[in-house]
């Protein structure tokens, strides 16, 4: 094996034919070990399970009397579950017309009239589906998570910036965070808050808050070094330069930041109803469980349009600029769709109805002495107009969302997922079989059950191990095969080899029929500006879509098992890796596409031997960033029928054997962090 | 601007004594270890450090400007940098008004930033966030000034600067030399004893910063801040200095008045700046007059000052056969300027 650290070159025939060598030493090996080196030797197990086990009983049994319980996590516990309450409580005292009239004009000042309708459209088709409470429910809990992510994640973002020991120490503990199943630490935050929509919160906390501290941290890292210098040399003190120079121009970053965090706590939304939180997340649940696919789509598709609609509202945020006083005067041009004669009449409009949103800013200014305040009109018309419609609510009681309009989408799905297993399952074509049912057998029998076969009953453990290593070595150097193989044999000593041999073996073939579909179709919307746009809706859409939503249908094509898991997470997990790859082989320097062309490269030439070469570090990114989703759904693959590390983790929690759960999650950890490191190594030695 | 005569005693303004930068990993014992024929780049080499600025020595009298001129790389920005401790030098002492910047500590040194030594940048270091007019006022807001107050002084900055009717704008919304207009406007605005440019015209482009140049000059006149200029152009050192160092690898090769170094240069080095230099701008009347020929009669004679400019005389030297008189501001007779000198000072 030859490594980055030695200095020296090896030589070349040795480097071509080292992992030759290093395979056939392995396999070799494999032959010459005995049966009984197969499994994992039970007896080297750690045996963490039982100590778990007894701290929690512990604690449950003494919760009141244990200090840190009883002066830390249970007042925490009691204030987010006050400010989770006030949140609740206020937006469902909310009469619907003034959420409504609050969320479109909140939508058209951060982005115009689109966004009003979306604004507008997203929280009436919630009331329509019937799932006006649930979807408060939910906004609540993304309120209070998002604030207490900011105010946990701004400070700790500020200090990482201002200290380079403060960001070394914090980079690694984000970096587990974001790669650790979401799944993982919904254990340890049960252990400490129990099951109630407050460890709901503090898990989407834990989910939520890395980007924030991140995009803070790059934000003030950024800052241009100039301003900085010169706020120095007019001796302004380091209080002063935080917040007069470096936050203000750190803010689209910090603003970025608040929208990757919105978007994390949203993703967590069903995950988090597993632990007692409730709202649309639960419903999602509890359909899923009785297999109503219909009434499942409808709450997963609110949680979509929550989404879009935070998300763009918090972008619009990030761009809005106070700077700008003079609002730009009414266009001298009417839209084109509007006809030449009511051209002026239009026009005519245009002005009154700007005059009349200027007037209360207006008529207050006045009132305040005379004060410019045009750049407050939005915000205060805004105030008006709730108002006016809170008062309103005094006479007539509108209440929650009227019962009577309902506009259900469940009969029609349900009656289509239906036709689907009756037609689709096994369709003959000729002699062939073709379908669904076809297909799933095909996987679980040609590939899945010889993958795991191998891993579990053919492989010696140790070979599996020095595998891992010599991976490792190839990709990063010594320290990371080190890692990767003390990883591995980890694994083995939490007790959990066969279940994470059979894990693995899913991921494999995932991450097979991921690469086999992203990469061309990443290749091809590269090429293909139509391509483009027609996948990028369907990939955000894929990517905001809470992942438990792509079970719903899979599972009723499919059955339970672990086809639909892998299918889940290959629909989950395609989505970055088009993504980067495309941008990966669109941002390949201009003069070497141009420098290809002159030199008479046909378009697949230019691809294969300038485009993707090129863009080999991106298009890695991508597998690697597929690999940690694809990991993210292996537990929720365990809960149908998924089996493996999955399983083990679901029912750790649901049957509160904490034991079992944290040795499986800590199983899953090291499988994401091994892997994750390995394919970044990879893509870093591809640069 | 006016050469002020050695012989003047006033108060030194600035003054720096044997300042050494050494950039890596342990400076202060690598500058005590450097011998005097170790060079730079042997330094380097053995020690994996960089020396940015070497033993560097001098002093600037008040009101006047002194220009620091080098190629890139020369160490020229470390030097202005650590003379408000931006860096902190690894060596030497560094007087404003008798008192040494490197030995105060953070908070007499804010308060050194903030009354006497401002500074302009080469990339104007303007902050994106603020208006043109918050951004003049900076200086003030930091030391505590009130709002009015600070609003009215920068409102005076802007107006000397030439930028009347852009206090509410964006620096992104104006050119390059509008915003170092504003990059001025901000430094004059606290008053300040020291002004500190470093490169604030490179950025700008030629007819621009001849613009610049001038305005610089005019507000001089009227205010005779005492300045450190740092600059690579050396027709922009001619032109805005009092005395001239040129700097290279750290050192001072040269410092002198314009009209010394191009009437001396110490090395080929300073040489190949001069050899271009307009030297009908530089030199003056009494640097190449000659004694008075044997039986010369002044009277009637047209008559140069001893410190005008060459290219000042040169009408009066075409349109006269004779010699032409230098004179001292007392109007005693110094000598005189004939064809054959004028024309050999101007070739070189």
């Amino acid at each position: 094996m030859t490594s980055r650290a030695l200095p020296l070159p090896a030589p070349p025939l040795l480097k071509r034919f080292a992992p030759l060598a290093v395979g056939l030493g392995l396999a070799a090996l494999a032959l010459a070990l005995p049966a009984g080196w197969r499994e994992f030797p039970a007896a080297w197990n750690l045996g963490l399970r039982a100590p778990i086990d007894q701290l929690q009983s512990t604690i449950v049994a003494n919760r009141e009397t244990i200090p840190l319980f009883q002066y830390f996590f249970d007042p925490l516990s009691a204030f987010i579950d006050w400010g989770l309450r006030l949140a609740e409580n206020l937006l469902l005292a909310l009469p619907w017309p003034a959420a409504l009239a609050f969320s479109t004009i909140t939508g058209y000042l951060l982005g115009g009239p689109a966004l009003a309708a979306l604004s507008l459209i997203g929280p009436v088709i919630m009331g329509l589906f019937g799932l006006w409470e649930p979807s408060l429910q939910t906004l609540a809990l993304m309120i209070v998570a998002v604030v207490l992510s900011v105010a946990i994640g701004l400070p700790l973002g500020v200090l990482s910036a201002s200290s380079d020991r403060v960001d070394r120490v914090v980079r690694p503990i984000l970096d587990g965070m974001q790669t650790m199943p979401t799944f993982v630490y919904l254990i340890p935050v049960v252990v400490f808050f129990g099951i109630a929509r407050v460890p709901a919160v503090v898990a989407t906390l834990v989910y939520a808050v890395p980007p924030m501290i991140r995009l803070t941290n790059l934000g003030l890292r950024q800052v241009s070094p100039p301003a900085i210098e010169a706020a120095r040399a007019f001796g302004a003190t380091r209080w002063q330069l935080l917040f007069q120079v470096q936050l203000p121009l750190a803010l689209p970053a910090i603003m970025a930041g608040v929208n990757q965090t919105i978007m994390m706590a949203l993703s967590m939304v069903v995950i988090a109803a597993l632990i007692g939180a409730g709202g649309l997340g639960r419903q999602v649940l509890v359909s899923l469980q009785r297999l109503q696919v219909g009434q499942a789509l409808e709450a997963g598709l609110a949680i979509v349009l929550l989404a879009i609609v935070l998300d763009r509202w918090s972008e619009g945020l990030s761009r809005l600029d106070f700077s700008d006083t003079a609002r730009e005067p009414v266009k001298a041009l009417a839209p084109r769709w509007v006809p030449a004669r009511w051209e002026s009449a239009w026009l005519t409009a245009a002005l009154a109805l700007r005059r009349l949103a200027a007037g209360p800013a207006h008529i207050l200014g006045t009132l305040l002495g005379g004060r410019d305040l045009r750049r407050f009109a939005g915000v205060l018309n805004l105030a008006l107009v709730v108002a006016a419609l809170l008062l309103l609510d005094l006479l007539v009681h509108f209440g929650t969302f009227p019962s009577a309009w309902r506009w259900y989408w469940r009969e029609p799905t349900d009656a289509l997922v239906r036709w689907m297993r009756d037609n689709l399952f096994e369709i003959p074509v000729g002699g062939l079989l073709i379908g669904t049912g076809p297909v799933s057998d095909f996987i679980v029998i040609y590939m899945l059950n010889p993958l795991r076969t191998l891993f579990t009953e053919v492989l010696p453990w140790p070979v599996t191990v020095l595998g891992a290593a010599a991976l490792g070595a190839w990709a990063g150097g010594w320290r990371l095969s080190a890692f990767a193989g003390l990883g591995v044999f980890a694994v083995g000593l939490l007790g959990m080899w066969p279940f994470a041999m059979d894990t693995l073996s899913q991921i494999l073939v995932t991450m097979f029929f991921t690469v086999l579909a992203a990469v061309p179709l990443g290749i091809w919307s590269s090429q293909n500006d139509t391509v483009r746009e027609v996948l990028r809706p369907i990939l955000d859409f894929l990517q905001t879509i809470p992942s438990f939503v792509f079970l719903v249908p899979v599972i009723m094509l499919f059955n339970i098992g672990r086809v639909p898991g892998l299918i889940a997470a290959v629909l989950y997990a395609i989505a970055p890796g088009i993504k980067l790859t495309d941008l990966g082989i669109r941002a390949v320097a201009g003069e070497a596409v141009e420098a290809a062309r002159a030199f008479g490269s046909t378009r697949g030439q230019m691809l294969a031997k300038v485009q993707v070469p090129m863009a080999l570090p991106s298009i890695l990114l991508g597998i690697n960033q597929m690999i940690m989703m694809v990991l993210a759904m292996v537990v929720i693959a365990g809960m149908v029928g998924g089996a493996g590390l999955g399983l083990e983790a679901v029912n750790g929690l649901a049957r509160s054997e904490t034991g079992r759960g944290v040795e499986a999650g800590l199983a899953i950890v090291l499988l994401a962090v091994i892997m994750d490191r390995i394919t970044q190594a990879w893509a870093a030695r591809s640069q | 601007m006016t050469v002020v005569p050695a012989t003047e005693q006033r108060p030194t303004k600035i003054a720096c004594r044997d300042v050494w930068k050494v950039f890596g990993r342990q400076p202060e014992r690598v500058v005590e270890r450097i011998t005097p024929d170790q060079t730079s780049a042997q330094v380097l080499e053995q020690t994996g450090h960089v020396v940015a600025v070497r033993g560097v020595s001098f002093e600037v009298q008040p009101g006047e400007t002194f220009v620091v001129m080098g190629l890139s790389g020369s160490g020229k920005s470390t030097l202005i940098r650590c003379m408000c401790r931006l860096t902190d030098p690894t060596r030497g002492e560094i007087l404003v008004d008798g008192q040494d910047v490197l030995k105060l500590a953070e908070p007499a040194l804010r308060e050194v930033r903030r009354r006497k030594i401002s500074m302009v940048f080469q990339n104007f270091g303007l902050f994106p966030h603020r208006r043109v007019i918050e951004n003049v006022a900076y200086g003030l807001e930091v030391r505590g000034a009130p709002r009015a107050e600070r609003l009215a002084r920068a409102q005076q900055m802007i107006e000397l600067v030439g930028l009347a009717g852009w206090e509410q704008h964006f620096p992104k919304q104006l050119s390059g030399g509008m915003q170092q207009r504003v990059g001025l406007a901000r430094a004059l605005a606290v008053d300040p004893e020291v002004i500190l440019f470093d490169e604030p015209f490179s950025a700008l482009d030629p007819l621009i910063r001849r613009e610049m140049q001038d305005e610089l000059l005019r507000l001089q006149a009227d205010m005779h801040k005492t300045s450190v200029f740092i600059t690579h152009d050396f027709a922009e050192a001619l032109k805005l200095g009092d005395h001239i160092a040129i700097m290279r690898n750290g050192q001072f090769v040269q410092v002198g008045t314009p009209e010394e170094l191009v009437l001396n240069p110490a090395n080929d080095y300073v040489a190949a700046f001069t050899k271009d230099a307009p030297r009908a701008k530089v030199v003056s009347a009494a640097a190449v007059m000659l004694p008075c020929p044997p039986g010369f009669d002044p009277a009637g004679q047209p008559a140069a000052r001893a410190d005008a400019k060459l290219e000042d005389c040169l009408p009066m030297i075409a349109a006269h056969d004779g010699p032409v008189c230098v004179r001292d501001e007392a109007g005693a007779l110094l000598g005189v300027l004939d064809r054959l000198s004028v024309m050999k000072a101007l070739i070189v």
